[in-house]
């Protein structure tokens, strides 16, 4: 066994290269330790991308400092961070900034001291800190460090061999502290992905990074058995929501070509599909983030003509530098993340700045939020979130931005919407922020989506496939029919109290069901006026709004 | 005596305006090219049930004429008239009043025409406080005086049901930009310096009528006068005034209907509360 001593700048950032990669091969697992048999917010996916903005940050330094390499780390993963689990690894990454300031290597004794800040840094950049999370691991972590530590030993080895044995049990452990953990039977997915981090960081201190290619991390079983459990990976992945990416156009020719089949390969490829033509000849149009799959299938049936891909990011760079030579100065502008076209379309007709892509499965970063409020034009910014998983890093951009910046705390598109309808135009910036946060309350959401796996949760026996109706984030009925679930969510609200109901209806979901979905809300809740806008968003079949 | 002229937009009804000497100059409504004198050839329900068909009303000031005639029947009683009109943002009335000063054929009649930036009871609250006044036996200049210090106390608070004849109207304002919204949003707007501006974005009726009460509120204890008014729901006008009795005497509250030339603008289901601020300058 190969024993390190001091690691240096280099090895530590490779040290943490190996951990990234561990984590990589568990994400699908990680992601599938979900609270909710919704398609959520994936942790894993945010924490491992979250750990890709740290280490390219770091990755042109050389012969530098461990403290130089922990600093750079620190700062790519602030701007990198996505969703909470992300933010929270990006406040332990910054802890551990901290604690090797001043150290040209790291031994055994540093790297407890640093796991220290770590834990001191992740609970600081929580308002209100939940045991049984991500949070509670790292402080177990730096518990069981500090206590080899201080045993004398200097091994960064064996340092971290207690730093993994605590975190192990740790996440094993974390059902018995969080009741929804222990009721949907998994560990807290956070949690398990710093231990995947910790351990792949160990394995790398042992020199067996050759060998972990052919392994794969372990994931943690709760302590606490569960009846049903069964972990699958979600359904829906995230594929689904394509950013930006490349405007694709090109002509393809060739004999016997079958329309339908290309148009239905191309669908799941990307966004704005056109393909129209005849069976020698089809002009094709397609917004995807691989044209080079596009273009590798197509030249299997025939000839390319006339190949145009554009960067449309760019194009809206563009767009954007534009508007803002447009738009003088205003007080304050609104930025939103927002998912689905239709939804997108509400949003910028009622005001919106700046609309950032994103929700459930597709978290944007804590950059993603700074970057779309520099384009702003004006100095005062307000971020809706519109998810509860944005909301940490929507904060995080107040480190960034040298604007000022407030963030309304919406947790779904709706409470966006009602924080939008509230702003008034003649107040200033504050006064602004106070009545939409205000708004948000003035709202209830529902929202139907179809559950990934079976689960209990909220004394509800939910099998795959079923209705699921969410009110506000409370799981509150499921049912094989969709109808049945709406209606038995809104028995156990009181409708009387509402007078508009508008139902957004998502990609999955068509005009007329909408307008079904409607008559039969109406039939029972006669003073309700409704109102049926296309949202287009993903996952969820209906998302409704009670106001 | 001032004798006080103004115009139908006002909103006074035919009763107060007898009783106070106020002479109310009609603005016309036009449904294809068959034209009605607003409140005179047609009635605020008349007109809402016509509005519902395909031919979206338009509407004109009326002529310097019809304003240099009620000048020349005025001067044979008096010497002082003040002519208070819907803000010339909204409409060309102002202009028409003005020219008509040139026409009066008796010598030495004092005419002061004031653009009162407002319209509805906004306009009549202007109105009725100066035809208080002047019955008071104020003199021509302390009536102006006080009517144009009444610009700035006079706010109009008005829930909007539908953009859609604002807009098509062109009166839109500072609200152009809730025209294009693709959720039907209900703006609670006010006149600004004689102009459309919204002030809070609503998606029920109830929820701007609370808007209207909480606006309202804000004047507690300073308000001279109080007006409610309604196009086409009376039990809304009435929900208001029963919220608005714990801040004002009820029985003072004074209600009216839109003319159908505002209607024109403001379509169906629109609710106002309008109010005259008192005067606490020193």
């Amino acid at each position: 066994m190969q024993s390190i001593r001091n690691l240096s700048g280099e090895e530590f950032h490779e040290m943490f290269s190996v951990s990234a990669d561990w984590l990589e091969k568990s994400v699908a697992e990680v992601n599938a330790l979900n609270v909710f048999p919704v398609p959520d917010g994936d942790t894993g996916t945010n924490m491992l991308l979250t750990m890709h903005s740290a280490l390219e940050e770091a990755e042109d330094l050389s012969s530098a400092s461990v403290s130089e390499f922990i600093r750079k780390m620190s700062h790519g993963a602030l701007m990198g961070a996505r969703g909470n689990s992300g933010v929270i690894l990006s406040q332990i990454i910054s802890g551990l900034s901290n604690g090797l300031a001043n150290n040209v290597t790291c031994d055994g004794q540093s790297m407890a001291k640093a796991f220290e800040q770590a834990s001191i840094a992740a609970y600081k950049g929580i308002s209100n800190p939940v045991e049984g999370t991500i949070l509670t691991v790292i402080k177990d972590v730096a518990k069981a460090a500090k206590a080899e530590a201080l045993n004398g030993t200097n091994d960064i080895i064996i340092i971290m061999e207690e730093a993994v044995r605590a975190a192990g049990e740790s996440v094993a452990n974390t059902p018995s502290l969080l009741k929804v953990l222990r009721d949907a039977g998994v560990v807290d997915a956070g949690g398990q992905g710093l231990y995947i981090i910790l351990d792949g960081a160990l394995r790398y201190l042992k020199g067996e990074a050759e060998t972990m290619q052919f392994r794969k991390p372990q994931i943690i079983p709760s302590k606490i058995p569960l009846v049903q459990h069964s972990i699958t990976a979600p359904e829906t992945i995230c594929e689904d929501e394509v950013p930006f990416g490349y405007c694709t156009n090109l002509l393809l020719k060739g004999q016997m070509l079958e329309i339908d089949k290309i148009s239905a390969k191309l669908n799941k490829r990307g966004e704005s599909l056109v393909v129209v033509g005849d069976d020698k000849t089809i002009r094709i149009h397609i917004h995807t983030i691989d044209p080079g799959w596009v273009i590798s299938y197509l030249t299997t049936l025939g000839t390319l003509d006339n190949v145009h891909i554009q960067n449309m990011d760019e194009q809206h760079e563009d767009f954007i530098e534009m508007q803002k030579e447009k738009s003088p100065a205003g007080d304050v502008s609104v930025v939103s993340v927002v998912a689905g076209e239709g939804f997108a379309e509400v949003f910028s007709s009622l005001g919106v700045s700046h609309i950032v892509k994103g929700g459930q499965t597709m978290n944007p970063s804590t950059k993603d939020l700074f970057q779309a409020v520099e384009k702003c034009s004006a100095d005062n910014i307000i971020i809706l979130p519109n998810n509860k998983n944005i909301i940490l890093a929507a904060e995080q951009v107040k480190k960034l931005t040298k604007k000022h910046l407030l963030v309304v705390p919406s947790k779904t598109m709706p409470q966006g919407i009602s924080a939008l309808l509230a702003f008034d135009y003649d107040a200033d910036f504050e006064t602004n922020h106070k009545l939409m946060e205000e708004a948000l309350s003035s709202v209830i959401t529902l929202e139907v989506t179809q559950a990934v796996r079976s689960t209990q949760v909220n004394g509800l026996d939910i099998k795959k496939k079923q209705y699921i109706s969410i009110i506000d984030g409370q799981i509150v009925s499921a049912d094989d029919v969709l109808q049945n679930s709406i209606d038995k969510a809104l028995e156990q609200i009181d409708v009387s109290a509402f007078e508009v109901v508008t139902i957004y209806y998502g990609k999955a979901e068509s005009q007329a069901g909408a307008e079904s979905v409607s008559a039969s809300i109406i039939e029972k809740y006669d003073q309700l006026q409704p109102e049926i806008i296309k949202g287009s968003q993903q996952h969820y079949n209906y998302i409704i709004s009670l106001e | 005596m001032v004798k006080i002229v103004t115009d139908t937009t006002s909103d006074i009804t035919r009763d107060l305006a007898q009783s106070l000497g106020i002479t109310v100059v009609p603005l016309t409504v036009f449904f294809g090219k068959q034209s009605y004198l607003d409140r005179v050839e047609m009635s605020t329900d008349t007109f809402y049930e016509r509005l519902v068909g395909d031919v979206f009303p338009t509407t004109t000031q009326p002529s310097p004429g019809v304003f240099a005639e009620v000048y020349n029947q005025l001067s044979k009683e008096t010497d002082e008239i003040l002519v208070i009109v819907i803000s010339g943002k909204l409409s060309g009335t102002y202009q028409s009043a003005l020219n008509a000063t040139g026409m009066v054929k008796k010598k030495g009649v004092k005419i002061e025409v004031i653009d009162s930036r407002n319209t509805a009871m906004g306009l009549g609250l202007m109105v009725l406080n100066a035809a208080q006044k002047a019955e008071a036996g104020a003199s021509l200049e302390e009536v102006v005086s006080l009517t144009r210090a009444n610009i700035h106390r006079s706010h109009p608070y008005m829930y909007f049901d539908t953009l859609k004849y604002l807009a098509k109207g062109g009166r839109v304002g500072k609200a152009q930009g809730l025209v294009g919204s693709i959720l039907s949003v209900k703006p609670v707007v006010t006149l600004d310096d004689g102009e459309v501006n919204p002030i809070v974005r609503v998606r029920s009726k109830k929820a701007g009528i609370e808007n209207l009460y909480n606006l309202v509120a804000q004047y507690a204890g300073n308000i001279e006068m109080l007006a409610v008014e309604h196009a086409t729901t009376p039990d809304d006008a009435d929900l208001l005034i029963e919220r608005l009795a714990d801040i004002y005497p009820k029985d003072q509250i004074i209600r009216s209907t839109v003319s159908p030339v505002l209607g024109t603008y403001m379509g169906p289901n629109v609710v106002g509360a309008f109010v005259l601020e008192k005067d606490t300058s020193p």
